[in-house]
């Protein structure tokens, strides 16, 4: 755990969801805590984006998630929308707007119906945008951007809310090793900027290298909420992923490469 | 970033499709049976004299407010039902919301259950226009892929077709029959201030549900998961636009018969301005409509349907899908590879 972690802002109690009638999430317990970037990892169908969807108050869920001392089901959506930020997978652009446009729907929980954009909402933007490094195409059609454009532009948009919480489901899919390090970068800047950052991440070495924390899903259930090297243990990854894996120390930072499947 | 420019550059587009609305408006006054100068036409709008103002004031000025007022609605209802499902290519009369309508208000005038001015008609139009547009917003569902929207909008047209279909069938007289048919094409012609005020208050109400939820269909490019996170109630919105576009849609075809493809094309027509915001599209469009609309209205009085029967006029609706269904085709070739990729 990162000296610099503070309290828990988001708080979930006995979280569980059925999608259908069928378990998906089962009495899932955690504590996301400001400055702390926490990664959570999974095999495929564990109910990871369930669990990261659930916390974003966008499914009904059993248990108790509180968000800086409020009940997150009590909260009217634009309140909860100014709290919790949340990045969905795959960066969809139905429309071709402009990247700075797009960046400046993240201020939309902030907006009255008929207010205008404030000044805080441009100095939002524009911080967004310059974070990412996105600024230099903020004219540009979003659907006109590569792939790592995109992912940047998608992550402005969401940083643009300035919610303490933010919510990112596979923010480095289908990214290159350069972008998912920059994408990866950007996430724990914005934890060490005083948010709270949850992340679906599947990549294990990225999760090591980059995350404070680490849970592992497994099946519906929380297997484990520990530091990185505890958490992916090379027995563990062995139980939850069925791969072996190589620990490689790496500048004084040990990270899990899959090698073999069991 | 440069949004004050924008803001200004959209003002100044607003401004001018009003001022082409009004001048079209003033020709539509002048356009008819009796030829009037635009002299003519203003004095017997302002003065209400002679032969000339109960032309202008009781035959001319009601068919000319109900083109602007119809397609600002049509307009309207394209550019937010666009919004709604993400897609270029939605409008209410590919979903069968205005056959649908026809059946509701159709049915109630073949069997005399009420006269064509009574609130009962646009009632019933707006009953079949709910049905249609709310089921295919059921269907269509979360993802809102292209494909299955489409096919249940197929459906839903289809199924409504029918239903008219059914209702010339099992018309009581020869007449009725033709009656119906001739009103289903979409017109116009003498229709009078107690049309007017029948519907009148449906499209105000289809304008306010439609126009409040601007800024949600720009949050809705993200997809319905990221603009929920947002604060974007998406029940509640669903739920408003389905029920504005069966308000405007169902009154406007209880007035004018079925009138298709003003909420496709104006929409697409004002995004060359605007750009694809689908806030930015709603006020442009909605004008654009009155405007494709209006001038509509004013081809078919121009264009001689049958030159030894002055009288008779082409069929709005006819002259709408003859400009629309081309147009449409042509987006759908654009579009092409679009609507293959989400095929899959």
């Amino acid at each position: 755990m990162s000296a610099t972690a503070g309290n828990a802002i988001l708080q979930a109690t006995g979280v569980s969801v059925r999608l259908g009638g069928r378990p998906i999430v089962s009495d899932a317990c955690l504590a996301l805590r400001v400055n702390e970037l926490t990664a959570l990892v999974g095999p495929n169908g564990a109910g990871k984006t369930t669990l990261v969807r659930a916390l974003a108050g966008l499914l009904p869920s059993e248990g108790r998630i509180v968000i800086g001392g409020r009940d997150l089901a009590s909260l009217p959506p634009r309140e909860r929308a100014q709290r919790i930020a949340y990045l969905p997978q795959g960066n969809v652009f139905h429309w071709p707007l402009p990247v700075a446009d797009v960046v400046a729907l993240g201020r939309h929980p902030h907006a009255d119906p008929f207010s205008r954009v404030s000044g805080d909402d441009r100095a939002a933007v524009a911080r967004a945008l310059a974070l990412t490094g996105t600024e230099g195409f903020a004219d540009r059609p979003v659907t006109t951007l590569s792939g790592g454009e995109r992912a940047r532009v998608a992550l402005a948009r969401a940083l643009a809310t300035q919610a303490p919480v933010l919510l990112a489901d596979e923010p480095t899919v289908s990214l290159d090793p350069r972008h998912q390090l920059v994408v990866m970068g950007l996430l724990r800047d914005a934890a060490r900027a005083g948010g709270a950052v949850f992340a679906v991440v599947h990549d294990l070495t990225l999760a090591a290298r980059f995350a404070d924390r680490v849970v592992v899903m497994d099946q519906g259930r929380i297997v484990a909420d520990a530091t990185p090297a505890e958490a992916l243990s090379t027995e563990r990854i062995a139980a939850v992923f069925g791969v072996e894996t190589m620990a490689v120390s790496i500048g004084g930072v040990s990270v899990p490469v899959a090698w073999r499947e069991i | 970033m440069n949004s004050n420019a924008r803001t200004g550059s959209d003002l100044r587009l607003v401004a001018a499709l009003a001022a082409i609305v009004v001048a079209l408006a003033v020709v539509s006054l002048m356009s008819g049976a009796a030829n009037l100068t635009p002299r003519q036409a203003l004095a017997g709008l302002f003065n209400g004299q002679g032969a000339e103002g109960i032309i202008v004031r009781e035959i001319r000025l009601p068919r000319t407010l109900l083109a602007v007022l119809i397609g600002a609605t049509f307009g309207l209802a394209g550019a937010a039902l666009q919004g709604l499902l993400r897609n270029p290519l939605a409008e209410p009369a590919l979903f069968g919301a205005p056959q649908a309508a026809s059946v509701g208000a159709a049915g109630m005038i073949a069997y005399g259950l009420a006269g064509a001015t009574s609130f009962a008609v646009p009632l019933a139009g707006i009953a079949g226009a709910l049905l249609s547009v709310g089921g295919l917003v059921a269907i269509a569902g979360r993802r809102a892929s292209l494909t299955v929207t489409l096919l249940a909008g197929l459906a839903f047209a289809s199924f409504a077709g029918a239903g008219t279909a059914l209702i010339l069938n099992l018309a009581p007289t020869p007449y009725a029959a033709l009656e119906i048919a001739f009103w289903l094409l979409g017109s116009l012609e003498d229709r009078s201030f107690d049309h007017l005020m029948i519907a009148v208050p449906f499209f105000i109400a289809s304008w306010i549900l439609l126009g409040l939820n601007a800024r949600s269909y720009r949050a809705l490019t993200l997809g319905e998961d990221a603009a929920a996170s947002l604060g974007v109630d998406l029940n509640r919105i669903r739920m408003m636009v389905v029920i504005g576009v069966a308000l405007g849609v169902g009154a406007a075809v209880a007035v004018a018969g079925s009138i298709g493809f003003i909420g496709l094309v104006a929409p697409h027509l004002v995004r060359r301005w605007v750009g694809s915001d689908p806030a930015r599209v709603c006020l442009p469009a909605a004008l654009m409509g009155a405007a494709l609309l209006t001038a509509a209205d004013i081809a078919v009085r121009l264009i001689p349907a049958n030159p030894n029967a002055t009288s008779i006029e082409l069929k709005l609706g006819v002259v709408t899908a003859l400009i629309g269904v081309p147009f449409f085709l042509a987006m759908i070739f654009r579009e092409r590879r679009l609507l293959e990729g989400s095929a899959s």
